[in-house]
């Protein structure tokens, strides 16, 4: 069996886009195939990609703080394999902090992390995936990834715009929702809304892409948000000097990267 | 004055009617009674701790907490077996469905985070217990974890492992009481041998509020009751007794009623309303209706008796509720509103006692039939003169005159004896203490602080403030951006002027704002010399937002870790969490779970990105708990064992103690909050407002009593019992060693209003005793006839009615009860034997206008 990767919300955080779909609208209602697609569209822009990211995380309070990070992306295989380097540059005390990750579609992810301050190079074990992700209302899954198999889809309908799916966890202890909800765009199949229930039948917090622009022909995510509907939090995503198909090298995201940041493709573009 | 009485006498169907229409109208509020347990309210809402307290609440989004102790004592491992896991996993997650608990803040095994190694250099975030362990094997393993997290230690599990504790935050306080049922409900429904115990401070405040409103609807009756057979064993006529309870009752309903009305919350104070009011109530018409029935004969007018019993008594019963409702009144010169609320409507309640025992006994005693009359008559020839308390009164009586200096001096010695005693009281309050010693909210107070650090929670906060440094950075900015092109320097301007204008909570973010337009600009600018510039103020900003964040700087937490040991020395803190203990943890785990790399790491970015790592967790907002997200503020958390106000007190003096041997870093503010500190400042502030207003109404009632027998020298006598009386019921408590605690402080009052009235009686009645027959031994041998029963009576009917309050599972209620027979005793013993003593030996002092001093050397010989 192979075992798709799927982000759904990853393709909300990072570099989204297709280079498969045209502008027409799909019609379809297999579920598993929609997931698949929305799989292939929103993860798998380009054979690589960089973005920068500003995080600006919320208390109920409406209390702030930020981070801003690169993001690099080099694909191993398309719906398969990827790596990420995830490099802080403010806030200032925490810059140069680097987070390297491999994802395998076959076993855990291989994840790795450098503490420029303490000068310490560590390896993450994969563990629990739903904690979250530096102090945002994003969880880690939400960057690492939540298997398509490990949820059942389930078709709910089409609208004019969206496919709307329902996926429940196939082991409920492993995570905190009981299900959730995806509208997924038939143009683009971008999911633009995710929201997920408790026990109880609260929506109790939702994913929501707040802007998309077409980038290097790749519809893409620019802005978006998670609020945690039971604190009032919330943490706000801009994605800023998005570029595709960079040529990323290996040797960017192996562990030599971790203490020497690969400052060249780090830097901005500048065409 | 008594056209009054005259137009009850006339017209008492008037009366009944105004009066039951105006009871009924007040009545009608008392079904929007609202009831108010919470102490914080013990303080105006403007108070400034008070403020500070809800600030911290806000600024580190604290909750009030239910305490919930699992505990077991016979399995070897204590609660790390897998049954007694498993309730408690089962417990947590039920309880994080009931509405009104704050679910993400809930603290417990079950709900906690753990970071730890996976083998050789590898750091794994989980949780703490995700499922309940089957084997013991498995439970140990989770011993083994919990034990490296200082942090839970002694706060989630007990060092002995033998008790569990789920901290469950809640909306709102009042719900501690109704939620604390559903818990126990919960616990009760599960599979487990352990003890379940729910206790802290919010749960016993609220369920006090709850039991109070109950003891109010059975105690507030039964001394009703209880008094009205005592008065029923004294009168033998039904009829005669049920005027007072009439008058009684019509008095706590309209009290409370009025105190409804206009919008004020039944507060653990003013719940005792009813119960104070009861026996002033009833004093002023015993004193009517015991001395109609001595006067009347059957054949008699009854108007002309009334009448005139009603003339004699006026002025005596006016001043005695004058002097009351003062005492109460006084109580307005504390500073706690819930003080001056019950103060103000038992001095208004004493005045419609008053009002009601002019107007309604007249207008009752006229309309009672013929045969009622002359039964009540006839009793009064046979029983009232011969009874046993008759005859004893006329001993005691005799026993003041000839006795009269050994009495005097007896009572001397008792009131220096009492006096020392005073010099003794320890002021202290605990509202866990409210409840009796085998309640169950004591029993899990006991238990669970035997067993853990204390449920008990006091916060020390310290805030970094430097306007200085914001200023001077404002102006290098400034400076800076006037070195720019005018295009580069427009792009930054507009941030700068939105600058806060001091160092506050909004400052930090607002950096990081000018940060990103500054880094935004420059990739934006093209000029190599311009963006040298910009790189300059990019640097500068971003060292005044790191200079800001205070608390990530290494020393500013040694700061905190030397308070720490600080409070850790007094012995009364069981513990304490600060930022530098979750810094710690993850430090060493990130260096690789040594026991010595346990320790604050050496720079500022070592510890930014060992509390990221912390905020990779499940529960990144537990860190918001400690610290503000701008890293200026920081709550250091005491878990205390007592809830003693004293043991708080030491805690706060040896901080202060502390502080002035080793002062804090310039710009840093150190404030107290938490409930434990709250239930300090009231309680010292009621202890001076209590002397205050005792003072204060001691001063006013010696006036009234001078202005009343228009001499001085009768106004000292009139204060002698009621001195006697205050002097004594606190030098007892003294001597005892019970707390003076918050209803002990306001018992003054009644103290004062109560024990002032018999004085009055008996001077009034001495001196128009001795006006009729110039004779000292005739007036006294009169004087111990019929007013000397009325007051025996009173004391007796008080002290005795209120013993249905030793019943009452709450400790303030007995402690009133114990009050009301202490004053009655004292008070009437010292009026019927001291005074009489005093006026014995020192008659023409004390009457120089009549001419006794020759009449005095008749009776001596």
């Amino acid at each position: 069996m192979t075992r798709q990767r799927i982000l759904l919300t990853l393709g909300v955080l990072f570099l989204v886009g297709t280079g498969s779909s045209g502008l027409a609208q799909s019609n379809l209602e297999d579920a598993d195939a929609i997931v698949a697609r929305a799989n292939l569209a929103a993860y798998y822009a380009g054979a690589d990609g960089r973005s920068e990211v500003r995080m600006i995380i919320a208390d109920a309070q409406g209390r702030q703080q930020r981070r801003q990070f690169t993001v690099l992306r080099s694909d191993v295989e398309d719906g398969g394999d990827q790596k990420f380097l995830v490099s802080f540059s403010q806030p200032s005390d925490v810059r140069g902090t680097v987070f390297l990750v491999h994802k395998h579609a076959d076993r855990d992810d291989d994840r790795w992390l450098y503490l420029p301050g303490l000068d310490l190079v560590k390896r993450i074990s994969a563990g629990d995936k739903r904690t979250s992700f530096v102090g945002a209302h994003y969880f880690y899954e939400d960057v690492s990834g939540r298997s398509p198999s490990e949820d059942l889809h389930r078709f709910v309908e089409a609208t004019e715009t969206h496919y709307v799916l329902e996926h429940e966890p196939r082991e409920d202890a492993d995570v905190e929702f009981h299900r959730y909800v995806t509208w997924i765009d038939r143009s683009t199949f971008l999911p633009t809304k995710i929201e997920y229930h408790n026990e109880a039948g609260q929506i109790y917090r939702r994913v929501e892409v707040l802007a998309v622009e077409k980038i290097d022909g790749n519809p893409t995510v620019t802005a978006s948000r998670v609020s945690d509907l039971l604190s009032g939090g919330q943490t706000d995503m801009q994605f800023r000097y998005i570029k595709y198909d960079l040529g990323l090298p290996a040797e960017v995201f192996t562990e030599r990267s971790l203490r020497n940041p690969p400052r060249q493709w780090l830097q901005r573009p500048t065409d | 004055m008594t056209t009054l009485t005259e137009f009850s006498i006339r017209r008492p169907r008037a009366v009944y009617g105004i009066v039951l229409l105006s009871v009924l109208a007040l009545g009608a509020f008392l079904g929007r009674t609202q009831i108010d347990t919470d102490p914080e309210n013990m303080l105006p809402s403007t108070q400034i701790d008070r403020l500070f307290h809800n600030e911290v609440e806000r600024r580190f989004s604290l909750h009030d907490a239910i305490v919930v102790g699992v505990v077991n004592e016979r399995d070897p491992n204590g609660i790390y077996n897998p049954r007694s896991l498993a309730a408690l996993h089962r417990l947590s997650h039920s309880i994080l469905a009931l509405e009104g608990v704050v679910p993400p803040d809930l603290m417990s095994l079950a709900q906690a985070d753990n970071i730890s190694q996976e083998g050789e250099g590898v750091l794994r975030f989980e949780w703490m217990m995700q499922e309940a362990p089957v084997t013991l094997d498995q439970a140990a393993e989770l011993r083994a974890k919990v034990d490296r997290l200082p942090l839970l230690r002694d706060t989630l599990v007990s060092g002995d492992g033998r008790a569990a504790a789920i901290y469950v935050p809640i909306v709102s306080k009042d719900l501690s009481h109704p939620l604390s049922l559903a818990i126990r409900d919960l616990a009760a429904g599960l599979d487990s041998d352990d003890d379940f115990h729910i206790t802290g401070l919010p749960v016993a405040e609220d369920t006090f509020g709850h039991d109070m409103f109950v003891q109010m609807g059975i105690s507030a009756p039964l001394a009703g009751l209880m008094i009205f057979l005592l008065m029923f064993y004294f009168f033998r006529s039904v009829q005669l007794v049920t005027v007072p309870m009439l008058v009684a009752v019509a008095t706590v309903v309209a009290s409370m009623g009025l105190l409804t009305a206009l919008g004020f919350s039944v507060h653990i104070m003013s719940s005792m309303i009813p119960i104070f009011l009861m026996p002033i109530a009833v004093v002023d018409s015993v004193h009517i209706m015991s001395e109609f029935a001595d006067r009347y004969r059957p054949g008699a007018d009854v108007r002309r008796v009334i009448r005139n019993v009603v003339e004699e008594l006026f002025t005596p019963m006016l001043f005695t509720s004058a002097t009351s409702a003062l005492g109460f009144l006084s109580l307005l010169l504390t500073p706690i509103p819930p003080v001056q609320v019950f103060g103000a409507f038992v001095a208004f309640g004493i005045l419609v006692a008053f009002l009601l025992t002019i107007t309604l006994i007249p207008a009752y005693v006229v309309r009672m039939s013929p045969s009622s009359l002359e039964a009540l008559a006839a009793r009064g020839e046979v029983l009232e003169s011969e009874s046993l308390l008759a005859r004893l009164l006329r001993r005691l009586g005799r026993t003041a005159v000839v006795h009269a200096k050994p009495i005097i001096g007896v009572a001397l010695l008792l009131a220096v004896v009492s006096a020392l005693g005073v010099a003794r009281i320890q002021i202290n309050d605990n509202p866990v203490r409210w409840f009796k010693e085998n309640h169950p909210i004591r029993v899990a107070d006991r238990v669970l602080n035997q067993h853990f650090a204390g449920t008990y929670d006091a916060f020390l906060v310290l805030t970094f403030r430097n306007d200085e440094a914001r200023a001077e950075f404002q102006r290098a900015a400034e400076a800076a951006l006037s070195e720019l092109a005018p295009e580069v320097a427009a792009l930054i301007e507009p941030r700068l002027a939105t600058a806060p204008a001091l160092s506050n909570e909004d400052l930090d973010a607002w950096y990081g704002d000018l940060i990103a337009v500054i880094d935004d600009a420059l990739f934006d600018v093209e000029d190599p010399e311009d963006q040298d510039r910009l790189a300059r103020l990019l640097a500068l900003t971003e060292s005044a937002q790191s200079t800001g964040r205070y608390f990530q700087r290494p020393e500013s937490l040694r700061t905190i870790e030397s308070l720490q040991a600080a409070l850790a020395t007094t012995g009364l803190v069981g513990k304490t969490n600060a930022l530098p203990d979750i810094v710690k943890v993850v430090h060493r785990e990130l260096r690789g779970g040594r026991a010595e790399e346990y320790r604050v790491p050496d720079t500022a970015p070592a510890v930014a990105q060992s509390l990221l790592q912390y905020q990779s967790s499940h529960r990144p907002q537990d860190l918001w708990h400690m610290v503000t997200p701008d890293f200026a503020s920081t709550a250091i958390w005491l878990q205390l064992k007592s809830g003693d106000n004293q043991d708080m007190s030491q805690v706060l003096q040896a901080l202060d103690r502390e502080l002035e041997a080793q002062p804090l870093p310039a710009g840093l503010e150190l404030a107290w909050a938490g409930k434990s500190y709250i239930n300090v400042v009231w309680q010292q502030s009621m202890v001076q407002g209590m002397l205050k207003s005792l003072l204060g109404a001691f001063v006013a009632v010696l006036v009234i009593m001078t202005l009343l027998f228009r001499s001085w020298r009768l106004g000292l006598l009139a204060m002698v019992p009621l001195s006697l009386t205050i002097v004594g019921v606190y030098g007892a408590i003294g001597w005892i060693g019970k707390d003076y605690d918050m209803p002990i402080a306001v018992l003054s009052a009644l103290t004062l209003g109560l024990s002032v009235d018999f004085a009055i009686h008996f001077i009034a009645r001495t001196r128009s005793l001795l006006r009729e027959s110039g004779s000292q031994g005739i007036a006294l041998e009169a004087l111990f006839e019929e007013p000397a029963r009325a007051i025996a009576r009173n004391a007796i009917v008080i002290a005795i009615g209120f013993t249905p309050l030793f019943f009452a599972p709450l400790v303030p209620y007995i402690t009133v009860g114990s009050f009301m027979a202490a004053i009655m005793a004292i008070s009437g013993l010292t009026t019927l034997l001291l005074l009489p003593a005093l006026v014995t030996a020192a008659g023409p002092w004390l009457f120089p206008d009549l001419p006794l001093a020759q009449l005095n050397q008749e009776v001596s010989s």
